[in-house]
């Protein structure tokens, strides 16, 4: 494990550890009936936070933490590494609250498959089967209410 | 006895109630298979429509039919695509896809389908052997045992995190917090809400889970840019698989009954059966170090169990008109609307509609795996296809199936933040199994906490079965501990052998 990695572990451990004492700090004023869960096993998970930061900083050669029934830990490939993807996840969703989910569906999933090299009848393929997905079962059958895309309310305006 | 078992099969097979079983197998198929539609949410649309009907062993036929099969599909995407199809087959993804990547999935599925099926039939076996039995130890456990009970659960899943039972823990932990998220119905408080709207009625399970499996395997995919299995094949088919769940009977077997007795708890809900069996899998399995990277116990395990769990719901359902979960609590009342009446008079009087309910369960199975097993060619070429193909159309079934919860644009927002967790997490080495059943556990655990307070003070810590399962508790966080000076010794021994 690289040194950026270990501090970058040991920053999360700090931030699930912070998370658990704000809520504690939030929970201090309810009545019991609310908190007593939350203070109670706050305060072990505050503790164990603790232990576990300090087993971090303690270990100088550690050995990679894998849990038993976890799946291996993300590598980062490619010169953008996570990055990349996660700016697919943050445009989907972007594109969703823009244009809705009927029109940013097969719109998604044709620039994805494009932008990677499929061939176009393969993506045109793929953005019509997504499409049929949504219209047929979420639309015609279960009659979703889809919330009003932003681009309509600024036409609206 | 025999009488009314021969009435219930009679009335079941009728063309009018097979028709409706076989339709309600397959939209209980369709609904496992599509991530982000659940269960009890079809079965609320299904109740308006059913309750007109005017033969109960036909509501019987549709609803068990339907109910009885959800989790057996549901390991289709679980296994080939990492996105739990329902929420009875989340911890069939930590082996299931695994095996998909190492060219097994094949075998992964035809394991989890044709343990679906022993679970499935041994369930309803022992739903019929096990009520006079069963019955009183139930009647004697109150919320003292049930708290004990959930605590262990989460206790259980943390420390068996493998080398990393603190994170286990705290994984465990945070899962009780964000279950807290919400207005608290016993004091009326908003825990946790920052005066947002959307979090007054809580974090819904699927977003979380969504966040915590789905999409960090889709990241990894997306990275890895390549199909989601690593070779070019499927595996020797469902030959394999079969073989597999006969040569794990042992564990087959006691998968099943955790299943059914967590079915038969109230209020323990589909998602904690297959973890508990999980669990105990790795608990209790030797050589165990190779779960969680492609084990087919793991698979066995959870697959066997939710289905029998399914069986193991309706034990309270009928014979004390406490429904085991909510889809449970869904049937009840169409069964109560078309003039069933669960309780003591499941046994007596109105025997051939319990016997009804074993009959659909046991054939709707059956049903179920055959569409499964015909379709498992097909439908496993899917990791074959190139992460291009692959990773929009899982990001759209996920960002769908979050959207689903609540219907608005802030499910999506809740689904990214969950899934910086879980991707965090991945990357950090932290289980997130205990997280995700945390969550699941905290709310009744909390309840089950106050209401021991409530009603015994202090007094219940003193009770016989909750000494007990506290021992239990005791011994699960002791085992790592353990676990780590055997391994010591071990090293030690070997070092000096060395020298």
């Amino acid at each position: 494990m690289n040194s950026r990695m270990k501090s970058e572990g040991l920053a999360f451990t700090a931030f699930v550890g912070s998370a658990i004492a704000g809520a504690l700090w939030v929970a201090r004023d309810w009545p019991v009936r609310a908190s007593i869960g939350i203070l109670v096993l706050g305060i072990i998970g505050v503790t164990l936070a603790l232990c576990q930061i300090s087993r971090d900083l303690r270990l100088q050669k550690t050995v990679q933490d894998r849990s038993a029934f976890e799946a291996p830990q993300i590598a980062t490939e490619g010169k953008w590494g996570n990055i990349e993807i996660w700016s697919w996840i943050v445009g989907f969703y972007l594109l969703i609250v823009s244009i809705g989910f009927m029109l940013a569906v097969p719109l998604f999933v044709l620039t994805y498959s494009k932008f990677y090299g499929a061939r176009w009848g393969l993506s045109i393929g793929l953005s019509a089967v997504a499409w049929s997905l949504v219209y047929g079962v979420f639309e015609t059958i279960l009659h979703v209410p889809w919330p009003t895309p932003l681009i309509y309310s600024v036409f609206q305006t | 006895m025999l009488e009314a078992a021969f009435e219930g099969l009679s009335q079941v097979l009728t063309p009018n109630s097979l028709g409706l079983m076989c339709l309600g197998v397959l939209l209980g198929s369709i609904v496992g298979f599509l991530p982000g539609i659940g269960g009890p949410s079809t079965l609320a649309i299904m109740l308006p429509f059913v309750m007109t009907m005017k033969d109960p062993f036909a509501v019987i036929a549709l609803l068990v039919g339907f109910d009885a099969v959800g989790n057996t599909a549901s390991a289709f995407t679980s296994v080939l695509i990492s996105v739990p199809g329902s929420s009875g087959s989340q911890a069939t993804v930590l082996d299931g896809y695994p095996l998909a990547r190492q060219g097994q999935a094949m075998r992964a599925l035809s394991a989890s389908f044709i343990a679906s099926l022993v679970g499935g039939l041994l369930g309803p076996l022992v739903l019929l052997g096990s009520l006079p039995f069963l019955r009183p130890m139930v009647l004697s456990f109150g919320s003292p045992e049930f708290f004990v009970l959930t605590l262990w659960g989460v206790t259980m899943v943390g420390v068996l995190s493998g080398n990393v039972p603190l994170k286990g823990l705290l994984a465990g932990i945070l899962g009780i917090f964000i279950s807290a998220v919400g207005a608290d119905d016993k004091s009326g408080i908003e825990r946790f809400t920052f005066d947002t709207a959307y979090l007054v009625e809580g974090i819904d399970l699927v977003i979380v889970a969504l966040g915590m499996f789905a999409i960090p395997e889709c990241i990894d995919l997306a990275a890895r840019k390549t199909a989601v299995a690593e070779t070019q094949e499927l595996g020797h088919g469902f030959r394999e698989g079969a073989k597999d769940v006969f040569r794990h009977w042992w564990l087959t077997l006691r998968a099943s009954a955790i299943g059914i007795w967590v079915g038969f708890l109230p209020g323990l809900g589909s998602s904690v059966a297959d973890w508990f069996a999980y669990a105990h899998a790795l608990q209790t399995e030797k050589n165990s170090g190779n779960f969680g990277k492609g084990d087919i116990r793991g698979v066995i395990a959870a697959e066997s169990s939710n289905n029998a769990k399914e069986a193991g719901d309706y034990i309270p359902t009928l014979a004390f008109g406490i429904p085991g979960g909510t889809s449970t609590a869904l049937i009840l009342t169409a069964l109560v609307a078309v003039g069933v009446n669960p309780g003591p008079e499941m046994l007596t009087t109105q025997l051939s509609f319990t016997f009804a309910v074993i009959w659909t369960l046991t054939i709707a199975n059956i049903i179920a795996v055959a569409i499964c097993l015909l379709f498992i060619k097909p439908i496993s070429r899917m990791c074959f296809m190139p992460f291009y193909s692959l990773v929009p159309l899982i990001l759209v079934f996920v960002f769908i199936g979050a959207f689903a919860s609540n219907r608005t644009h802030t499910d999506l927002l809740a689904l990214m933040i969950f899934s910086l967790l879980g991707f965090m997490m991945r990357r950090h080495g932290w289980p997130r199994s205990p997280l995700v059943l945390g969550m699941v556990l905290g709310d009744k655990m909390e309840n089950y906490l106050w209401l021991s307070y409530g009603r015994f003070g202090f007094e219940w810590l003193a009770r016989p079965a909750v000494m007990i399962l506290f021992v239990l508790l005791a011994l699960s966080l002791c085992y790592p501990i353990l676990q780590d000076w055997k391994e010591r010794k071990r090293r030690g021994e070997r070092a000096s052998l060395d020298r």
